[in-house]
């Protein structure tokens, strides 16, 4: 909705990946699936897999187990 | 039934940077405040609007407290809803919010009501105030 871009969102490049850092740093414990993430962030699934899929690489996320 | 549950993802708190980042997330909140009063303006006659709680970043321990008031007349529901959902998306959170008319707060102000009373009295900022509070 906003058309200005945050700082964060220039700094890390994208505001789909910006809204799923806030979401995820501020809903720590249960564990989401990519589905119920891109429902509370109103992204698509396919981006928030992609992000998923890098946030996964470095190891800032894991699979609950 | 040899569906598998779908796989639950969650933040790995051993990642190297893990409290740097949050420190960073975390302080980054005041989500473009320009911007939300603009957007606030727009819903309606607006007298009045307070952020707390989750937007400020203090650990308010009062659980009443609200992160959101909005104090206004002849606001749009419509538009509101959807600016409150489209916030929600931002923060990532589902924010507790209010909103009334002018009639009540100022009814509520006099009456002490305890809700607004623990928002003035715990750490808030006005974004818009035009009641001179």
């Amino acid at each position: 909705m906003s058309k200005s871009r945050s700082k964060l969102e220039v700094l890390f490049g994208s505001k789909a990946r910006v809204k799923m850092l806030k979401f995820l740093f501020h809903n720590q414990g249960p564990g989401f699936t990519a589905r119920e993430i891109a429902a509370r962030i109103q992204e698509l699934p396919a981006t928030v897999n992609i992000e998923i899929k890098k946030f996964m690489e470095i190891g800032l996320l894991r699979v609950k187990k | 039934m040899s569906k598998t549950a779908p796989k639950r993802y969650m933040l790995n708190t051993e990642f190297s940077s893990f409290y740097e980042l949050r420190e960073l997330i975390f302080k980054s909140l005041p989500a473009e405040k320009d911007d939300m009063v603009r957007r606030i303006n727009n819903l309606g006659k607006i007298r009045l609007a307070i952020i707390s709680g989750l937007f400020i970043n203090k650990g308010n321990s009062d659980p009443l407290a609200a992160d959101l008031l909005i104090v206004g007349d002849y606001i749009d529901k419509r538009k509101a809803r959807s600016f409150l959902r489209s916030i929600e998306a931002e923060v990532g959170k589902e924010i507790k919010y209010s909103m009334m008319d002018k009639e009540e707060f100022e009814y509520r102000l006099a009456m002490f009501d305890r809700f607004i009373r623990v928002l003035l009295e715990g750490p808030h900022e006005k974004l818009i105030n035009k009641l001179g509070i």
